[in-house]
């Protein structure tokens, strides 16, 4: 959320961009703000699937530069292919995907210092852990942390992928008793399990009792609402509440406003499609941004 | 590459509907200015309903040339502005006025709401109405205020008699729109005369209804106005008689009389010839300005009677009608030879009288008919039913070719119908309206307020009203401008509100001091202590990353933010243990000072004070020969040496610094057991070199030999010292000590 504000001042953004294109052969796939409690920095995954971590500073006449201040290692095999930052209250926490189906979460070691990292956890984004699973060859990963900033540490993930059981979206949660990531929901109806997820978002949630996602496929958006508390099997329960139909073509992305209430989504189709629940709780396209409109 | 991105001033926007149903989205171009095709749009939400839309040119499409951009970003505002409808020429300056200026009297009715609630210890919304809604009605009366005031114009101090309408600024829909809830909703005093009510509404508005009608009293007023300048003989025109029909079918009665003394009988020169007539004239005047009305009182200027009481307004209004019954059937009108006169002033009377036809042809749109349906029809409070029947009525014999707000508003206001009204508040004058109307909605009527106020799962757990003013305060926060007042209203939300200010002030600019200033006197105000404590973090941590490190470690201070300041404080002791040399002292010295000793857990911090101090006294003592001060900096050597806050890889470092101190000039400056104490420091260090958690520190052999060698030697001196103390007979100053 916060991410976005900062592109307000378009004219860094650009300067960024050039900065961090000088330094990489290969071209930009993807930048991602870092929250704002650690510096202005942004991660960018390039097209050959590295990660490179770059850094307002000042330089020794004091004026501010990009730095490249880390570069994640990436395995021979995959390529990142998607990462987001988490708003954690304790430490800063990165997801990176890559295209094998494995999941990488990272931790800031040093709040002062974007260098230092740690591989905090690596698994497939599959809900049973015991099966093996060859590695799928995944086109692209949505991510998308709880925006409270809190103690709460979740995210959801799901992959674009040529292995159903990658794809459809799940809900991690830190377990902090024994220090490692479990699935605590899948939104996803069981017929559609092996949907491919183009986009999901997770609403601000500024007072609800639930949390609202919204996740992706080629069949629509479906806005999902999820329990805060878990069961005693420390699921989180979850409802399908609709199925948002109007994109013409593959959903790109899905983003939620500063309230939650209003979701905006785009597409192959170059519509914005804009939408709200009314007062009976149902679900409306409440205006559409054609961006391929003829010039006059 | 994509281009350059344009600045976010291109703003577009585009309005959210707020009807309940809707078949068909409604699409809306925007224009980007990019050649087609397009490869990629991206979106992104900033504050508010500000959304940005990033377009990108595919890059394999043929080049169109010079100034074809790769790609391009617009600013959307999404549903509008906050107050719309103000009318014509009604710029962004006014409507923020209004916008700001509805604060204090919001906030106050909220104040009073909620003292309310306490002294009745009932639900916030209690029964004691009878005070409430006079609350309700100040409220109403100031904002009100705001909305202009249809002051007359500057104009001539003479008072042309062939003016008949007076100069004043247009009035704005939306005041007409909020006097009309305020006459239905709120005013409990004027329920009794409400059809006066209505009357002196129709009067300041009506020129605002044009928009609906082809003809309305007030354009053919004014089309009048203009004619009768020229006109030498005004009885002599229908137009004239018309005009006089029409003003006294809506009740602007002193309008009727000053065009009916226009009347060319009044003439001096013409009296002897048309007495009669003019006598006819004269009564129906008179008989115009004494028409009983059923108000407490009159504006000055305006004509009639007032009547309090319905008793005396019948009585009163009985004698009239047959003083007019009378005049109808007399016979002065055989007399009256001036056909044009006889019958305008019939169809005045048959105005009077209520005569359905008459008042049907006197009035243009149909809010004027049922206006003169209450002047003259039914003088007598109907209810609202009776209102709404007749409203209908009215619009069915001068039906309109689209409902325009006020119609709209009305219709709903009488069918007493609270969402319509909201839905029309919404669509006409947008989301202010819609938050500051709901309390005149509220005011007296319980089922609205039930409906207003019931929580709903729907809405993630809360009610309309809730919801109203959510949406309003995110529609001001999408304004620089405005973002200010948004806490208030958020405030008066019991269960999302501080929810969405905090998200709100999270996502303000900490850059710009003015702007941190205001959201941490935000926090202050409504005791958001997590929200400032973050906005603090960002702040010290935007500050520290771009060299300002003072500033970075005072915020990071005001925050408690015990991790980052003991990790600053750990750099200070890496940089510190890198080069200890004096030119260095200058520059963490001041970071010292600014990190305090009040962080507690920052525990090394201690150790840094201390060792400012000591090397303060090593610079005085470089400065002149001073052994008191010398010795201070030994009790200050040791102290740091024995201290378990001082980080072992500091004591090397710091025997360094004093080997002018341990190999003082005259005398030795460290007691034996001193002197014990830095050797057996000196030897640990050794031994823990061995240990894997040892942390190396350049030293060369040399230094650290000379270290030893100069504790050897002020040993040495200290126990021959100690020892000539207690053998007086040697002589301290004849021994020397040889190397060892």
């Amino acid at each position: 959320m916060r991410n976005e504000t900062k592109v307000s001042d378009l004219k860094k953004a650009y300067f960024i961009l050039n900065r961090i294109k000088q330094a990489h052969e290969s071209g930009i796939a993807k930048l991602v703000w870092a929250t704002p409690e650690y510096g202005d920095a942004v991660a960018c995954i390039c097209s050959d699937g590295s990660v490179s971590l770059w850094e307002e500073l000042p330089d020794d006449s004091q004026s501010l530069i990009w730095k490249l201040c880390h570069l994640f290692e990436g395995a021979a095999t995959a390529r990142a292919v998607n990462l987001q930052f988490g708003l954690s209250s304790t430490a800063l926490k990165m997801v990176v995907a890559y295209s094998d189906g494995h999941v990488k979460v990272y931790e800031l070691l040093d709040p002062l210092e974007l260098k230092k990292w740690q591989l905090q956890a690596e698994f497939q984004n599959v809900i049973d852990s015991v099966s093996r699973f060859g590695n799928p060859t995944c086109l692209s990963a949505s991510i998308a942390w709880n925006p409270h900033r809190g103690d709460e540490q979740q995210f959801i993930l799901g992959f674009n992928s040529d292995l159903p059981q990658f794809n459809s979206a799940k809900i991690w949660e830190f377990e902090e008793d024994h220090q490692r990531w479990v699935p605590v929901a899948e939104l996803a109806l069981p017929e559609d399990k092996g949907e491919r997820v183009h986009a999901v978002a997770w609403a601000p949630n500024i007072g609800r009792p639930y949390e609202i996602i919204a996740v992706a496929t080629c069949k629509g958006i479906a806005i999902w609402h999820v329990e805060q508390q878990a069961d005693q099997d420390g699921r989180l329960s979850t409802k399908k509440v609709v199925l948002l139909s109007g994109h013409d073509g593959e959903i790109w992305q899905v983003e939620w406003d500063m309230s939650g209430m209003t979701l905006a989504s785009t597409g192959a189709d170059g519509m914005v499609r804009l939408w709200q629940c009314n007062l009976n709780g149902i679900w409306q396209e409440q205006a559409a941004l054609d961006c391929c409109h003829a010039q006059d | 590459m994509p281009g350059m991105a344009t600045d976010a001033g291109d703003q577009t926007m585009v309005p959210l509907s707020s009807e309940v149903v809707r078949d068909e989205p409604a699409v809306h171009p925007l224009r980007l200015g990019l050649r087609p095709p397009i490869s990629g749009i991206s979106i992104s939400w900033s504050r508010g309903n500000l959304l940005r839309v990033a377009s990108f040119r595919d890059h394999d499409a043929p080049d169109g040339g010079d100034g074809d951009v790769g790609g391009k970003v617009v600013e959307v505002r999404l549903g509008g502005r906050a107050i719309d409808g103000c009318g014509g020429g009604v710029d962004e300056a006014r409507r923020r006025r209004i916008a700001y200026g509805s604060v204090p009297a919001f906030a106050l009715l909220q104040g009073q709401r909620s003292s309310f609630a306490a002294v009745t210890r009932m639900s916030p919304y209690p029964s004691l109405r009878a005070e409430w809604w006079e609350n309700v009605l100040d409220y109403s009366k100031h904002i009100s205020s705001l909305l202009g005031d249809p002051k007359p114009l500057p104009n001539t101090v003479i008072d042309d008699p062939k003016t008949i309408l007076n100069k004043v600024e247009e009035p704005t829909y939306l005041k007409a729109a909020w006097e009309l809830l305020e006459i239905f909703y709120v005013d409990k005093q004027s329920l009794a005369w409400l059809p006066e009510r209505l009357v002196d509404w129709l009067a300041d508005y009506d020129c605002l209804l044009a928009r609906e009608s082809a003809t309305t009293v007030h354009s053919n007023l004014v089309t009048l106005q203009k004619k009768l300048v020229s006109l030498q003989v005004v009885e002599d025109d229908p137009e004239y008689w018309e005009g006089v029909s029409q003003a006294l079918a809506i009740g602007w009665l002193e309008i009727v009389v000053k065009l009916l003394r226009l009347h060319g009988s009044y003439q001096l020169d013409q009296l002897g010839d048309r007495e009669t007539e003019n006598g006819l004239v004269e009564t129906v005047a008179v008989l115009v300005s004494t028409m009983p009305r059923m108000r407490p009182d009159l504006p000055p200027g305006k004509l009639g009677q007032c009547y309090k009481t319905k008793p005396d307004f019948v009585k009163a209004w009985e004698k009239w009608r047959d003083q007019i019954n009378k005049l109808d059937c007399s016979a002065f009108w055989f007399q009256c030879g001036h056909r044009q006169t006889r019958e305008g002033l019939k169809s005045l009377l048959h105005i009077m009288l209520g005569k359905v036809n008459n008042l049907i042809s006197a009035t243009g749109h149909w809010m004027e008919l049922c206006i003169s349906h209450f002047l003259y029809v039914r003088p007598f409070t109907m209810g609202l039913d009776g209102t709404y029947n007749l409203a209908q009525k009215c619009m069915q014999t001068k039906p309109i070719s689209q409902a325009h707000m006020l119609t709209s508003l009305l219709i709903g206001i009488l069918g007493e119908n609270t969402e319509v009204v909201l839905a029309e508040c919404s669509k006409a004058f947008g989301p202010w309206m819609v938050v500051h109307a709901m309390e005149l909605l509220t005011a007296e009527n319980t089922q609205a307020e039930a409906l207003l106020h019931e929580e709903r799962y729907n809405l993630g757990g809360i009610s309309i009203v809730e919801l109203n003013r959510l949406v309003y305060a995110q529609v001001l926060s999408s304004e620089a401008l405005t973002w200010q007042i948004a806490p208030v209203y958020l405030a008066s939300c019991p269960k999302q509100g501080f929810g969405l200010l905090d998200i709100l002030l999270y996502m303000q600019p900490v850059q710009h001091q003015r702007v941190l200033l205001k959201s941490l006197e935000i926090c202050r105000l409504y005791e958001l202590e997590s929200t400032s404590s973050t906005i603090m973090k960002i702040a010290g941590m935007y500050h520290w990353k771009h060299g300002r490190k003072g500033s970075g470690i005072f915020w990071l201070q005001q925050a408690r933010d015990e991790i980052r300041l003991s990790r600053i404080a750990q750099q200070l002791f890496d940089f510190i243990g890198k080069s200890i040399s004096d030119d260095s002292f200058k520059q963490w010295e001041g970071m010292i000072e600014l990190l305090g000793s009040e962080v507690g857990t920052a525990g090394g911090l201690e150790f840094l004070h201390k060792y400012r101090d000591y090397k303060k006294f090593l610079q005085h003592i470089r400065d002149g020969i001073a052994v008191d001060v010398a010795r201070q900096a030994v009790e200050s050597l040791i102290q740091l040496m024995r201290s378990p806050s001082t980080p072992p890889r500091f004591w090397l470092p710091l025997l360094h610094d004093s080997l002018k101190l341990l190999d003082w000039r005259d005398r030795p400056l460290l007691n034996v057991p001193e002197t014990n104490l830095l050797l057996s420091k000196l030897q640990e260090l050794s031994m823990a070199k061995l240990r894997p958690d040892f942390y190396q520190i350049e030293t060369s052999s040399q230094d650290l030999s000379s270290i030893r060698l100069a504790l050897a030697r002020n040993l040495g001196r200290a126990i021959l010292e100690e020892g000539s103390l207690n053998v007086p007979n040697i002589n301290p100053h004849g021994i020397h000590v040889r190397e060892m």
